[in-house]
C-alpha cells in the first residue's frame, strides 16, 4: 500500500497556531508541535481517521513551554497517537498537561499519548499530567510518562569509544529527538524539520 | 429516589440502636465542646477541636474530585457512645452486637492467630482482645480515647503534627469531632509479628464517624495494621471521615492494609499520611470497594535518605458509586523511592477515578518514581478517569508512569465458556485476575473475602 494514495494531512501548529482542530475525514492527520506553549485540542469526529501527534521540545535558559494537549474522540473506530519528547536545559520549564477523552459513543476508538523528558539540569523544572477520561468501554487507551536524565550506561559505553561526555550527550539527545522525526517521515512527512533541532 | 440500593447488599442489616449517649443533630461549638466534657479530656485537645471547628467553618468544600454537594451537615449527629465502657472481653458484649459481629465474621478472627482485635462499633472501641505477648513486647494497641488519656505526652508530641487540623475541610471535621480510631505505639527494635486489626463499623442512622489513627513505629520496628469495615443500609446519608497519621522512624516498617466495604450511601472522605525516615519502607495497601463516594488519597512523606514508600490500591465502582482514590508521593531526600500500582473497575454506570501526586523535590537526587494504573471498563454506562500529576524539580531521577484503560477481554471470556463457565463467573474470574497483583499483598483470609465480594458484585451484572 502506498502511503500518497492515502489521505494525508500535514498540520505545523507552531504555525497554525489555533486552539482547536477538526478531524472530520478518514485517513492520516499528522500533527507537528515543537517549542510551542498553548492549547492543542484535536476533535476526531470520523471513522477510520488516523490523528498522529508529535511534539519536540528544546528549552534553554529561562524557556518557560506550557503545553495542554486533548485528544477528544467524539466518534469511534478511529486512532489517536501522540509522542511528545523534550530536552531540558538550565532552568527551562515544561509544563504538560495532556487528556485523553473518549466520548460515550466513540466506541472502539485506540488513544495513546507518551512523553518523555530529559533533564539537563538540576534547576529544571517538569510537571507532566497525562489524564484520561474514558466514557466508552470497547476502547484501549494507554498513556504513559517518563521522566530523567540520560542513561549513565549508554553515556559510558561511547565514552569507552573514545568520544568526549559532551560529545557522547549531543549524540544520545540527537538520538532521543530523532526518533520522532522519524516516525513522521514513516508517516511521509518530509525530514527536513529534524536538522533545525540538531544539538550542534 | 425511593430506593437508590436496587443491589442485594449482603451485610445489608441494620441493628436496633443500642447508642447510650447521643449528641444531637447537626454542628455547633457546643456539642465540641460536649464531646470532650465527656471523654473528659486534657485541656489542649479540647481547644484544639474548638479551634478546629472554626477552620472547619471556614475552608470550602474541595472544587475537585467527586460531588460532595449532597452531604448535609446539618442533618448528621456527630457523636454516639454505644457502651459506657471497654469491654474486655467477648463474653461480656451485648448479645445483639455480637450478632453483628458474627455476620461480618469477626469470630473467625477471634483464632489465636489473629490476635490483636479491636472491634469498633458505633463511634467508641468497646471491644479488645490484645494478646498479652503486645504487653510484653512493649507494644501499646489501643483506642485513640484510651491512647490519649493514658499516653497523652506521646499524643501531644504526634498528634495533627503530620495532618494539621487546616489541611482540608475534611481533616478539620475530624479534628474537632473525632472519636475512636486506633493508636500503635510500636517501641524501638520491636518486630510485630500478627497484623493488629480493627473493625469499624457504623450503626446508628445519620451519624457521621470520624476515626482518629495515630501510628508510631520507632527506629528499627516493623508493624502491619489492618483496617476491614463494612456497615449496614441506611436511607439517609452517612459521612466518614478519618484521619490517619503514620511516624516511620528511621529503619522501620509500615504496613497498612485497609478494606474498604461500607454501604453505598457513605461518603468516606479519608486523608491518610506518613512520613518515612531514612531507611524505612511505607506501604499502603488500600481496597475502597463500597461507598457512595470515596475520596481518599494515601500518601507518603519519604523524609529520609533511602526511605521506600508503596501504595497498592483497588478500587471498585458499581452503580451510583464514585471512587475517587489515588496516591501521593512526596521525595524529600536523595535515593528515595515510591510505587503506586492502581487497579480500578468500573460496572453498571460506576465511575473510577485515579488521582494521584508524585513530586519530587531539589536535593532528592538518585530517587525514582513508577506509577501503573490499570483501568477495567465492564459496560458502556461505567467511567474510568486517571488524572496522575507529576511535579519534578530534581534532574538526577527517574520518573515512569503508565496507565492503561480497556474493557474485559472478550477472547477470554469466550475461552472460559467454552470450557464450560457460565459468562458471570467467567467475568469474576478474570476481574480476580486483574486484581491479584494487589490482592495478594493482603492477608489471606482478606483476600478470599475480597475475591467472594468482587464475584458477588459481579454477579448482579446479568440482566
Amino acid at each position: 500500500m502506498s502511503v500518497d494514495a492515502e489521505f494525508m494531512n500535514f498540520i505545523d501548529v507552531s504555525k497554525e497556531k489555533k486552539e482547536k482542530y477538526q478531524v472530520d475525514k478518514p485517513g492520516k492527520h499528522i500533527f507537528f508541535i515543537s517549542n510551542y506553549s498553548g492549547t492543542v485540542n484535536i476533535e476526531i469526529d470520523s471513522v477510520n481517521a488516523e490523528v498522529f501527534i508529535y511534539g519536540v521540545y528544546i528549552g534553554r535558559n529561562n524557556d518557560n513551554f506550557k503545553l495542554n494537549t486533548i485528544q477528544h474522540h467524539k466518534s469511534g473506530s478511529n486512532i489517536s497517537d501522540l509522542l511528545v519528547k523534550g530536552v531540558f536545559f538550565d532552568q527551562s520549564k515544561f509544563i504538560y498537561e495532556g487528556l485523553i477523552r473518549i466520548d460515550e459513543n466513540a466506541q472502539k476508538s485506540n488513544a495513546y499519548q507518551k512523553n518523555q523528558n530529559l533533564i539537563m539540569s538540576p534547576l529544571v523544572f517538569i510537571d507532566s499530567r497525562p489524564f484520561l477520561e474514558i466514557l466508552a468501554n470497547d476502547v484501549r487507551c494507554t498513556h504513559g510518562s517518563t521522566t530523567g536524565k540520560l542513561d549513565r550506561e549508554q553515556l559510558y559505553y561511547l565514552q569507552t569509544r573514545g568520544l568526549s561526555v559532551d560529545i557522547a550527550q549531543k549524540v544520545l539527545i540527537d538520538g532521543f529527538i530523532k526518533d520522532v522525526f522519524d516516525r513522521m517521515s514513516q508517516h511521509g512527512v518530509k525530514n527536513d524539520l529534524y536538522v533545525k533541532y540538531k544539538t550542534n | 429516589m425511593s430506593d437508590p440500593l436496587n443491589f442485594d447488599y449482603k451485610y445489608g442489616f441494620s441493628m436496633p440502636d443500642l447508642a447510650v449517649f447521643k449528641a444531637k443533630k447537626g454542628l455547633s461549638k457546643q456539642i465540641v465542646y460536649q464531646i470532650s466534657k465527656i471523654k473528659n479530656e486534657p485541656e489542649w485537645m479540647t481547644e484544639m477541636r474548638l479551634k478546629a471547628y472554626d477552620i472547619f467553618l471556614e475552608k470550602k468544600l474541595p472544587t475537585w474530585g467527586a460531588d460532595l454537594s449532597k452531604i448535609n451537615f446539618e442533618n448528621m449527629v456527630y457523636f454516639s457512645k454505644s457502651t459506657d465502657k471497654v469491654k474486655t472481653s467477648w463474653e461480656d458484649l451485648p448479645a445483639e452486637i455480637k450478632e453483628t459481629y458474627d455476620r461480618i465474621g469477626v469470630p473467625q478472627a477471634e483464632k489465636k492467630y489473629l490476635a490483636g482485635v479491636s472491634a469498633q462499633y458505633d463511634s467508641e472501641v468497646i471491644y479488645k482482645s490484645v494478646q498479652k505477648e503486645l504487653d510484653k513486647i512493649g507494644v501499646i494497641f489501643c483506642d485513640m480515647d484510651t491512647g490519649l488519656s493514658k499516653y497523652p505526652e506521646i499524643v501531644k508530641e504526634y498528634f495533627a503534627s503530620l495532618i494539621p487540623t487546616h489541611d482540608n475541610k475534611f481533616a478539620a471535621l475530624n479534628t474537632a469531632f473525632w472519636s475512636g480510631g486506633s493508636f500503635v505505639y510500636v517501641p524501638k527494635g520491636v518486630h510485630v509479628k500478627m497484623p493488629l486489626q480493627a473493625y469499624f463499623r457504623i450503626n446508628s442512622e445519620r451519624f457521621g464517624q470520624f476515626e482518629r489513627t495515630l501510628i508510631i513505629a520507632e527506629e528499627g520496628s516493623q508493624v502491619h495494621y489492618i483496617e476491614g469495615c463494612t456497615a449496614p443500609i441506611y436511607t439517609t446519608d452517612s459521612l466518614h471521615a478519618a484521619v490517619v497519621e503514620i511516624f516511620v522512624k528511621k529503619g522501620a516498617r509500615v504496613r497498612y492494609t485497609t478494606v474498604q466495604n461500607w454501604s453505598n450511601n457513605v461518603y468516606n472522605l479519608v486523608t491518610k499520611r506518613a512520613r518515612a525516615d531514612a531507611d524505612s519502607i511505607m506501604e499502603w495497601i488500600d481496597c475502597n470497594i463500597g461507598s457512595q463516594v470515596t475520596m481518599k488519597y494515601p500518601s507518603v512523606y519519604l523524609m529520609g535518605e533511602g526511605a521506600k514508600g508503596e501504595v497498592l490500591s483497588i478500587a471498585y465502582a458499581g452503580k451510583n458509586q464514585h471512587q475517587d482514590a489515588g496516591a501521593k508521593m512526596f521525595h524529600f531526600a536523595p535515593r528515595t523511592s515510591s510505587r503506586i500500582v492502581s487497579k480500578s473497575i468500573s460496572r453498571a454506570g460506576g465511575r473510577t477515578s485515579y488521582r494521584g501526586l508524585v513530586q519530587v523535590m531539589p536535593g532528592a537526587t538518585d530517587s525514582s518514581v513508577y506509577v501503573s494504573c490499570d483501568a477495567l471498563l465492564m459496560d458502556e454506562k461505567s467511567r474510568s478517569d486517571t488524572y496522575p500529576y507529576m511535579k519534578i524539580k530534581e534532574n538526577n531521577v527517574m520518573v515512569q508512569h503508565e496507565a492503561t484503560v480497556e474493557k474485559i477481554g472478550e477472547e477470554k471470556l469466550f475461552y472460559l465458556t467454552s470450557r464450560g463457565i457460565d459468562r458471570v463467573a467467567a467475568e469474576g474470574i478474570l476481574v480476580n485476575g486483574f486484581i491479584e497483583p494487589v490482592t495478594r499483598e493482603i492477608p489471606l483470609e482478606y483476600s478470599v473475602e475480597l475475591n467472594r465480594l468482587m464475584q458477588l458484585e459481579m454477579s448482579g451484572s446479568v440482566g
